[in-house]
């Protein structure tokens, strides 16, 4: 039984190409506990995005094993049928990704009601006054109502973060959120993700290449060519 | 002023936008991005709109979906008027049955696999039986070729992949329009060249598809190609005949165009008439003579659609050394001065040498 929130033990990833095998991850043993807001910093093709889609289960692992240990539940990800990793990962984990993918014809209030409805995890009438809370939540109440086109990039990403907060899941897991944005904007984005850190008690564990953003981090590691590099603590 | 004729809306017009205005208010003041633009596409049409980028094209997509709305002017889709009395959760639900919209970035929800993501417009515009709605998403994806990846999540899948399922998931409710915002623009030609394939094979069952793009393979492509420039519409009987001008330019021959009306077999320039005009056709055919040496009339060539009669190679002093009647048909024309015609060619080389081979070309066979 592992003590960490989230533990990788000896996680192999090898992609069949034209060209021949390659390997996306070497070997990377990782424990991760809960609260912490872990970075992962490394160039464009080093495993950042292979690796959470290990963490998520969104893509099958090699070797090695993933184990989860949230909502008193311990989980080895990569030993669950479809059905049961799709229903675990929506109450566990919450994804953020450098395209806010929100539907444009849809205002945001709907934007974030409409995958709780799907989900069923809320019923209706409960659904929209959690998605005004999680509005709140990222200090966007103000524009419900209005449609993606008409606010910020910045705006668009802290919709984006309430949506994926809409069930509550434990850990986010973000890719390069902050990639379309400027640098004054991406700050007040890493600003709401200390905030559900220190104060909502969220394990966040972010992907970017941007070796400047590692201060804003509670520890940062990187990663070269599919293998965890150094581990240091802010 | 506008005319009873520019504010007429037909039953087979699937769009018709009247004199949209489009202002934002910017730091350095305001800007306005769409200059009373009037615009009709008929059911069916594939329309294919280009401009350079900050032209106003995606503001005018904007104006069809609702996304956005005009500061002045009217649009009507598929029979609404869909600012006039219109709330925006009346829009919204108007749009999820009316209209399927594709975005350059996917917009796929992520946690959500294919096939839930081409559920979302079912479930959001609370059309199909509840329990029917995965089979109708599952027999979407087969007609793009995504079966097999149904139950993936959009990280799984290539960004051609991804498309693909937008464009399921844009046809979700079966809308008669399809909008599509630069489909193609983040993808390699092959994916888009099937995307354009699907394009196709929608019209042909009688879907209307109206796409922003700035991809010269895929206007090649489409019924109809309006081109805007600096907020303002180009004619499209001018940009078809004159391909090679730059968009100033055409802008500027389609504020000096006049539209002329012809009866069947009318005489449109006599010769010896002076020709003070540039013509390009817009309907119908005519046919341009000349006299043989033997003061025989003879046909030097028939010209239709796009094309244009009235260049300096059938001009002598001034003058037409050729005889241009209607055809059997009605003809319209759109006309533009001769001097400014022979301006805008001095300062387009190229367009003028275009110009320049086709008239010698017709000459030869003369």
């Amino acid at each position: 039984m592992s003590s960490a929130l989230i533990e990788l033990r000896d996680v192999s990833k090898t992609y069949s190409t034209a060209a021949g095998d390659f390997t996306a991850l070497v070997n990377v043993n990782l424990k991760i506990d809960a609260g912490e807001f872990l970075g992962i910093v490394g160039k464009s093709g080093a495993g950042k995005s292979t690796l959470l889609n290990m963490l998520n289960g969104v893509d099958q692992l090699t070797s090695g094993e993933v184990i989860v240990s949230a909502n008193g539940e311990s989980v080895s990800v990569h030993r669950m049928s479809e059905d049961q990793l799709a229903s675990w990962r929506g109450k566990n984990i919450g994804v953020i990704y450098q395209s806010f993918q929100l539907l444009p014809m849809l205002t945001l209030l709907e934007n974030i009601i409409l995958p709780m409805d799907l989900s069923n995890a809320y019923h209706p009438r409960k659904s929209k006054e959690r998605a005004l809370e999680l509005l709140q939540l990222v200090e966007i109440e103000d524009h419900a109502h209005k449609l993606p086109a008409h606010i910020s990039g910045g705006q668009q990403q802290r919709v984006a973060i309430a949506r994926a907060l809409a069930n509550d899941p434990p850990i986010l897991i973000v890719d390069e959120p902050t990639g379309s944005l400027d640098s004054v904007t991406a700050e007040h984005i890493f600003d709401v993700f200390e905030h559900l850190v220190h104060d909502k008690g969220k394990t966040i564990v972010m992907v970017t290449h941007d070796s400047g953003l590692a201060s804003r981090f509670s520890r940062s590691l990187t990663i070269a060519d599919g293998a965890l590099l150094e581990q240091r603590s802010a | 002023m506008k005319t009873l004729q520019e504010n007429l809306v037909l039953v087979d017009d699937m769009i018709a936008i009247r004199g949209v205005v489009k202002k934002f208010s910017a730091a350095a003041g305001e800007v306005t991005v769409l200059k009373s633009v009037s615009l009709t596409i008929q059911r069916g049409e594939f329309v294919s709109i280009v401009g350079k980028s900050g032209s106003g094209k995606s503001t005018l997509l904007n104006m069809v979906t609702g996304i956005d709305h005009p500061t002045d002017g009217k649009v009507v889709v598929n029979g609404t008027d869909i600012y006039t009395g219109v709330s925006e959760s009346q829009r919204s639900k108007w749009r999820g049955k009316n209209l399927g919209i594709v975005f350059q970035f996917f917009q796929l929800l992520p946690m959500l696999t294919l096939l839930e993501n081409v559920m979302l417009p079912m479930d959001y515009a609370d059309l199909y039986d509840f329990d029917s709605r995965p089979q109708r998403a599952m027999e979407l994806l087969k007609l793009v070729g995504l079966e097999k990846f149904a139950n993936k999540l959009p990280v799984l899948v290539s960004t051609g992949q991804q498309q693909l399922a937008a464009i399921a998931r844009a046809m979700a409710c079966d809308p008669p329009l399809l909008v599509a915002d630069e489909p193609t623009g983040n993808l390699d030609s092959r994916s888009a060249d099937t995307i354009i394939q699907l394009f196709e094979s929608f019209v042909a069952q009688g879907k209307t598809i109206v796409m922003v793009t700035h991809d010269p393979s895929l206007t090649s492509r489409t019924h109809r190609n309006v081109i805007i420039f600096d907020g303002e519409l180009i004619d499209e009987t001018i940009s078809r005949a004159l391909p090679q001008l730059r968009h100033r330019h055409l802008l500027e021959l389609t504020k000096l165009a006049e539209t002329r009306a012809y009866q069947p077999n009318e005489t449109i320039v006599a010769r010896d008439q002076r020709m003070d005009y540039f013509f390009m056709i817009r309907k119908g055919e005519v046919e341009v003579t000349l006299q043989d040496k033997q003061n025989q009339e003879r046909s030097l060539s028939n010209l239709s659609k796009g094309e244009f009669f009235g260049e300096v190679e059938l001009v002598r002093d001034g003058k037409s050394i050729a005889n241009v009647r209607a055809g059997n048909q009605p003809v319209e024309a759109v006309a533009v001065p001769h001097a400014d015609f022979i301006r805008v060619m001095n300062e387009s080389p190229i367009a003028a040498e275009a110009v320049g081979k086709i008239a010698s070309r017709r000459q030869a066979i003369a």
